[in-house]
């Protein structure tokens, strides 16, 4: 085939983007400087201005920042013991991790419910064993949704990383201990950095995933809103569509700041990533 | 007293032993090459003295202190792996610094002490570049660099050379041989190049399932092979089982079915009740000469006959068998030819 005649293979997925995405995201941000057919920016000073929008940003910058923090946490010691194992068991382990995201987030949800509410497993639990007197309000928090976020976006932190961590030659290890490095610091000097590129697709994944989640914030999260629930509450029950479009034009704007921000420190930590 | 001692040392992975009583010595200053085929336990010797493996059983003596159960960290040897092992996220700077900060040496020697090691492997002006931006020659002086840097009371290497073309090969073995020297280093050498061990060796161990079959100089292994393993690892191509030995002063008699042959007494020879006589292609002389029953002569008939570029090779069919010879000729011998040959008495050596 010749060279240039390759480029035409690009094109029904250039179409579809163009036409499925770029246009749409272009016009809605397009659309939430324009009122009344002049330039404006009041939808956005409105927005920052007022207390109640400004505190469900938070929460939601809040629930997807500590849950991209537990996924790492959680997720890097799990990878590393699969990334260690041979072909098979990986498969079955990688497997397993991975199962979360084939249930419904719905179901998935309610199983969470039944967990974490007042007459849940955990509540019965810590009142029946006598450690408290009241049942905790989990349920309905923000520790709700980061609790069920985290187990829905797990799964793709771990995939992540194993696919950098299984690709780490062993003998780099090694060479770092004959180096005169504890297996702490050449974990720390040599698989970590290896790692980053990783974590950091890992997180970008989750925090994005967790910053526009609907489902289990809706569910879990009872009258705490985030930015997901507010855009649709506004779009669909208040039928506010400039407001909604300024939601999505920031929730835009955040995406594109914290892919940013990440591969910035990715770079410093691992220069050749 | 050695440096190194392995003291009847066993190592075995799940429930496969590996090693078994094995023991080694090595002297301060001395390269010693582990040579011997593939998967005879060569890198798990290696591996076991970097401290990377533990020893089910035996001793690890380094320097008059027992080094058993210390920490790999805590060993201060140098390890070069086949594979490199360069950190593909460091610069070969930090690459090759990576041990000093490690020991907390002060940056500004640290920066002294790279550079003169660069210079040891003719590397300067590439320490701002990253590993996958090197050749594989380079990449194996950056990883005797960082290895060397350290000043390792032993060096390791565990095939260093075996994924560089034939040309590099040679260079580099050369170049850590000089290293080597230069800088008296004690060293341990992996490979499973006959040549590549004998040409820069002080010592060369012949390695086979696990044990050694020979410890000697090269020059001592090549001309007087100890076992027969050794003897066909590195090219004594044919053997006569002998049925009688009798050593009378500088001359031992052996006998084969109705013939007499003669061998010199010599270390290659004089091994105790070893009766399997060996020989190389280039030391059997094919006589076209088949008059008179020359001494330490075997009639036999030419089967195939090759080019070889120098020499021509024979396969020799006689009634002990076949015999390969290589012999340099104008005009080569027909198949089927009837000749004799001839075992000189100095060539002949006696295995186990
Ligand atoms: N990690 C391991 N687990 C199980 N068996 C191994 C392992 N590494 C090596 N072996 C076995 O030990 C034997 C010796 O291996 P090795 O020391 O690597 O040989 P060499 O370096 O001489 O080629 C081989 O039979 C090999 O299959
Ligand atoms: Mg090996």
């Amino acid at each position: 085939m010749k060279k240039s005649a390759v480029y035409w293979l690009l094109l029904p997925g250039f179409v579809f983007l163009a036409a499925f995405m770029v246009i749409p995201i272009v016009l809605t941000i397009g659309s939430t400087f324009v009122q009344e057919n002049a330039f404006t920016l009041d939808g956005y000073l409105h927005f920052f201005k007022d207390p109640y929008f400004l505190k469900i940003l938070l929460t939601t910058l809040q629930v997807s920042v500590v849950t991209t923090l537990v996924c790492v946490v959680l997720g890097f010691p799990t990878a590393y013991y699969i990334s260690r194992k041979a072909p098979r068991r990986k498969g079955i382990l990688l497997a397993l991790a991975i199962f979360p995201l084939l249930t419904s987030p719905v179901v998935r949800s309610f199983s969470w419910m039944i967990i974490l509410g007042r007459k849940g497993l955990i509540n019965n639990a810590l009142v029946g064993l006598g450690l408290i007197d009241q049942p905790l309000d989990i349920l309905y928090t923000p520790a709700a949704m980061m609790i069920g976020l985290t187990h829905l976006f797990l799964p793709l932190m771990i995939i992540s990383l194993v696919g950098v961590l299984e690709n780490i030659d062993q003998d780099l290890l090694k060479a770092a201990q004959s180096l005169g490095a504890s297996r702490f610091t050449a974990f720390r000097r040599v698989v970590f950095p290896l790692a980053v590129p990783g974590l950091v697709i890992g997180a970008v994944l989750v925090f994005v995933g967790s910053l526009t989640a609907y489902t289990t914030p809706a569910l879990l999260g009872g009258k705490q809103r985030v930015i997901a629930t507010f855009l649709y509450q506004n779009a669909m029950t208040l039928n506010d569509w400039y407001l909604a479009s300024v939601i999505a034009a920031i929730m835009i704007a955040i995406t594109f700041i914290v892919v940013g921000v990440m591969n910035r420190m990715a770079k410093t930590l691992n220069p050749k990533g | 007293m050695a440096l190194l001692t392995l003291d009847q040392v066993s190592v075995a992975y799940d429930n496969q032993t590996i090693l078994k009583d094995f023991s080694l010595e090595l002297e301060k200053g001395k390269l010693l090459s582990l040579l011997g085929p593939s998967g005879c336990g060569k890198t798990t010797t290696l591996r076991l003295i970097a401290g990377f493996l533990e020893a089910k059983q035996g001793k690890f003596l380094f320097g008059g202190k027992d080094y058993t159960r210390v920490p790999v960290n805590k060993r201060n040897f140098g390890f070069v792996f086949q594979s490199y092992a360069l950190f593909p996220h460091l610069s070969v700077y930090d690459n090759v610094a990576f041990g000093l900060r490690m020991r907390k040496v002060k940056d500004r020697d640290v920066s002294e002490r790279v550079m003169r090691m660069l210079e040891v492997v003719n590397l300067n002006g590439f320490e701002k570049r990253f590993p996958q931006e090197l050749s594989g020659g380079q990449r194996q002086r950056v990883a005797i660099a960082r290895a060397l840097v350290i000043e390792p009371d032993l060096l390791l290497f565990d095939e260093p050379l075996s994924n560089l073309d034939a040309n590099l090969r040679v260079n580099m073995r050369v170049e850590i041989r000089r290293i080597q020297q230069e800088l008296g280093i004690t060293t341990l050498y992996v490979s499973h190049d006959q040549e590549e061990c004998f040409s820069i060796s002080d010592q060369v161990a012949i390695m086979n399932k696990g044990i050694v079959e020979q410890l000697d100089r090269p020059e001592t292994i090549f001309k007087y092979p100890a076992t027969e393993f050794v003897a066909r690892f590195i090219g004594f191509h044919n053997f006569i089982e002998f049925d009688e030995r009798s050593d009378a002063g500088d001359a031992i008699s052996l006998k084969v079915g109705g013939r007499l042959f003669t061998a010199t007494a010599n270390p290659g020879t004089v091994r105790p009740g070893a009766r399997k006589g060996a020989i190389r292609p280039d030391d059997l002389i094919v006589s076209g000469d088949t008059g008179q029953e020359a001494a330490n002569a075997l009639p036999g008939m030419i089967k195939v006959s090759t080019y070889l570029g120098r020499s021509y090779q024979y396969v020799v069919e006689t009634e002990l068998g076949d015999f390969t010879a290589n012999q340099e000729m104008e005009t080569p011998y027909f198949s089927g030819q009837r000749v004799n040959l001839i075992f000189p008495q100095d060539k002949l050596v006696l295995v186990e």
